[in-house]
């Protein structure tokens, strides 16, 4: 950025006539109406008169003058001068240099420490850094929450982990203070933990719900009853009623995982019929005689693609 | 602020950031992505500026008056935190420090 001064090529304290002369010259050559078709002369043109009415104004001058206004007449933000800021706690910290004091007290003074205490001076003092590591975990271990030893790369004694209950895959859990070591007596970053959630080979998540199929048996499907169902926390009574097909799901209320605001999600158990692991005559014999189980055709309704 | 908005503040190349700070003239905290600045950094650059340009300090002369300017500053929050010290003592403990002081 050019000052007006440099613009009109005059010393900045130049007299008004300075000023005009100056301005009438450079007008003279640089006019766009005497140099067509040169866009140069014009933009200089415009920084020449803009510089002019500055300058001309006495009033506008003396605030250009005293930094008021930048050249294009706008106002300019005061200006901070670094001493406004190196009494702040912030700034204090890292750039003032308190140990040229300690002749001020000896070691013996009880005022020793306030002269010799530490400040910024030439070494920062500033957070370490946060440390990244993932880590797989199972899935009942997530959905109930447990406490693991785990031990971080780069050695240090093993660190207690604890896995709250609700724990979802892609969740981290922080660890303060165990990343790298601050400096200076800054505290120490933190150690982030991704959890990845294993698999179950009977479970899945679904948001804060758990879904899962359970197989019951011919009888429990036709006349109901009560059977013994696995949730993430036990197995629990369930009554199923009579004819319950293949398919049928059953709400588990509070049965699914802990949710990060409180309270639980459902459990969906899924119910799929399975036949007696061995054929059973008595079975077949009574099928055979079922007239009605001939005639039924689960499969209407499929149109003719069955 | 980032480096290069910083450097765009004080129309500086990055080149002569890197000495300032190799210089530890500033001491920008550092972050993931690089070196982060506050407005106090920037006033601090900004005394840098005067320093090397209109009073025409070389780079030696930058470094002795920085480091005198933070042993200043260093003084100054001291003496401050003794002062309020003081103000916080009875009067008569405030008189008594005053005339030592004064030499009386």
């Amino acid at each position: 950025m050019t000052s007006p001064y440099e613009t009109l090529g005059v010393s900045r304290d130049a007299t008004l006539k300075d000023i005009q002369s100056a301005y009438r010259k450079l007008a003279k050559k640089l006019h766009p109406d005497l140099n067509p078709g040169d866009k140069g002369a014009e933009d200089r043109f415009k920084a020449v008169s803009a510089a002019y009415a500055l300058l001309s104004d006495e009033e506008k001058r003396g605030k250009y003058d005293r930094g008021e206004i930048d050249e294009t007449g706008a106002e300019t933000a005061p200006r901070h001068y670094y001493r406004e800021y190196a009494s702040s706690g912030d700034t204090a910290g890292r750039y003032e240099n308190a140990h040229g004091f300690s002749d001020f007290a000896d070691a013996d003074d009880i005022f020793s420490s306030f002269f010799s205490r530490r400040s910024g001076g030439q070494q920062q003092r500033r957070r370490g850094r946060d440390q990244h590591f993932s880590m797989e975990i199972g899935f009942l271990d997530a959905a109930n929450g447990t406490k693991t030893e785990i031990s971080l790369p780069g050695g240090g004694p093993a660190l207690e982990l604890t896995i709250p209950p609700g724990t979802r895959d892609g969740q981290t859990l922080r660890l303060r203070g165990k990343g790298e070591p601050g400096f200076n007596g800054a505290p120490a970053g933190d150690a982030l933990i991704d959890i990845r959630v294993r698999p179950h080979p009977l479970f899945t998540a679904d948001g804060d719900d758990v879904r899962y199929e359970v197989p019951i048996s011919l009888s429990e499907a036709v006349l109901g009853g009560k059977i013994r169902v696995p949730t993430i926390d036990g197995a629990v009574n369930v009554t199923i009623p009579p004819h319950s097909n293949t398919g049928k799901t059953l709400r588990l209320k509070g049965k699914g995982l802990h949710k990060p605001g409180g309270g639980h999600g459902d459990a969906y158990v899924s119910l799929k019929i399975v036949l007696p692991q061995t054929p059973d005559p008595a079975l077949s014999a009574f099928v055979e005689s079922w007239a009605a189980g001939k005639t039924e055709d689960p499969r209407k309704g499929m149109g003719g693609h069955a | 602020m980032n480096d290069r908005e910083f450097c765009e503040h004080l129309d500086i190349e990055a080149k002569v950031l890197r000495i300032w700070v190799e210089q530890r003239w500033l001491m920008p905290r550092e972050a993931e992505a690089g070196w982060l600045f506050e407005e106090a950094d920037l006033a601090r650059a900004r005394l840098i500026q005067d320093l090397t340009g209109p009073m025409g300090v070389n780079d030696n002369g930058v470094d002795v008056a920085m480091r005198l300017l933070d042993q200043i500053h260093g003084l100054r929050s001291r003496l401050a935190e003794l002062m309020d010290a003081i103000r916080s003592q009875e009067p008569e403990v405030q008189r008594l420090i005053l005339s030592r002081v004064e030499g009386e």
